[in-house]
């Protein structure tokens, strides 16, 4: 006799999450990094920010940092991501 | 009849192989969520499936009553537990308790849950031997089951969401029952404004405990200058920033505050006024390199001396206590709130 178990996991409806469409490449795009502010970070993105600018010629990059590291963005970042052509999340500790 | 997707196994030891190769479980076995034992749950406790416990915020998840209820059997909980986990899930969702970030977080806290009220006795929780530590059935498996339902609904699995370095043993349950009976302190949720006779819970983003003894003194300044000492150790050690500090006193300890007519309103005063670092203190612990220009700016452990959870707990004989230091500072705040409204059934 088999048993019948439920399962635990969250099944809800994800269908309204989509990936964005990626971009051919960076030139002249607006990039934008939501920083979560840790100290530690500063220095990586920096470079980061070198990088898409020399390298993958991006038009700007644009730098926002969280007010609460451990906390989903304000309402007013993601107003801003909105204007972006690409949105980096910036986790680092 | 719950309507989440379900499977058919061989038995039951395929239902533990087949749960632990989904890394649903905390890699103890689990009690087989059947449809009929989580229709029970919910039946028994007069909760429906699709009842709506809350949403999380940061994946907009909708978390059922039906899901719920699904980990709660698996941890092992009876009908009768489950109103408390799912109050106490609620009670996470709560903004002020940041449960993203508090389960997400390298700092690696657990979630202490605090039950008070009549709900106690009726359930046979146990706040007296070996609080902290799966005291009884009840209290076991209700923490159990809220680490279940993190796991598996919010993926706060190790590496997954749960980003924890280290984590600690309070992950697999943390939860506890206040000692109301041998005591004459009002209990925590009375003092956090919950009604005489109503049962609460209390969560709270929480470190490890760290224990320590004093049995060498009456006087209620000395022995809470050991747990402040303690405070300030984590202070030093861990985290600098003030936020919900919980202490655990058991009867041995207890005995001198009330003979000495101390409340847990003075306990939190005397707390607050002397659980102070300067930040140069950072130096005799190796962190000299971020004391900076600030040697002598002086950090309390609490910003409001409300912010301290005084608990009474713990068995008999032992001049022991705990501290429970925050996650980190005040991301994250201890939540109170009553066990949902039952018609039939009034404060004892």
């Amino acid at each position: 006799m088999t048993i019948e178990v439920l399962d635990p996991t969250y099944d809800g409806d994800t269908s309204s999450f989509k990936y964005a469409a990626g971009l051919e490449n960076l030139k002249g795009a607006t990039v934008g990094i939501i920083s979560n502010g840790k100290k530690g970070t500063f220095h990586f993105f920096n470079a980061l920010e070198d990088l898409l600018t020399k390298k993958y010629k991006a038009g700007e990059v644009i730098r926002v940092i969280k007010k609460n590291y451990s906390a989903p963005a304000e309402e007013e970042i993601m107003k801003e991501v909105k204007k972006w052509d690409a949105a980096i999340a910036g986790v680092g500790d | 009849m719950p309507v989440s997707k379900s499977y058919n196994l061989d038995n039951y030891a395929a239902v533990q192989e087949f749960f632990h190769s989904h890394n649903w479980t905390d890699g103890l076995p689990v009690v087989p969520p059947t449809p009929e034992a989580v229709k029970d749950l919910l039946e028994l406790s007069k909760i429906s499936p699709e009842h709506l416990i809350g949403i999380e915020p940061v994946r907009s998840r909708a978390i059922t009553a039906e899901k719920l209820a699904i980990n709660a059997v698996m941890a092992g909980c009876l009908p009768e537990h489950f109103p408390l986990v799912c109050e106490s899930f609620s009670a996470m969702l709560k903004e002020p308790f940041l449960l993203h970030g508090a389960t997400a977080s390298t700092g690696g806290c657990a979630v202490l849950v605090i039950i008070n009220g009549p709900v106690r006795k009726q359930l046979g929780m146990n706040g007296t031997f070996n609080a902290l530590g799966s005291s009884d059935r009840a209290t076991t498996v209700i923490g159990r089951a809220i680490r279940l339902i993190l796991c598996n609904l919010l993926d706060a699995r190790p590496g997954d969401a749960d980003r924890s370095t280290l984590g600690h043993p309070g992950k697999f349950s943390f939860c506890i029952a206040e000692d109301e009976e041998n005591t004459n302190w009002l209990p925590l949720t009375e003092e956090r404004d919950i009604p005489h006779g109503v049962s609460a819970v209390t969560v709270m983003a929480a470190g490890s405990p760290r224990q320590i003894m004093n049995e060498w003194t009456t006087s209620p300044e000395e022995i809470l200058d050991t747990f402040v000492a303690e405070i300030k150790s984590c202070m030093r050690h861990y985290s600098i920033w003030p936020g919900n500090y919980a202490i655990v006193i058991p009867p041995q300890l207890r005995v001198h505050f009330e003979e000495s007519r101390w409340s847990k309103r003075n306990i939190r005063r005397y707390v607050f006024e002397h659980a102070r670092i300067k930040r140069k203190e950072w130096s005799d612990c190796g962190k000299t390199a971020v004391v900076g220009n600030k040697g002598e700016k002086e950090y309390t452990a609490l910003t409001d001396e409300n912010h301290l959870l005084v608990v009474a707990a713990g068995g008999p004989a032992g001049g022991f206590g705990a501290v429970i230091p925050p996650w980190f500072g005040t991301k994250s705040k201890a939540v109170t709130q009553p066990l949902g409204l039952c018609l039939d059934c009034g404060p004892e």
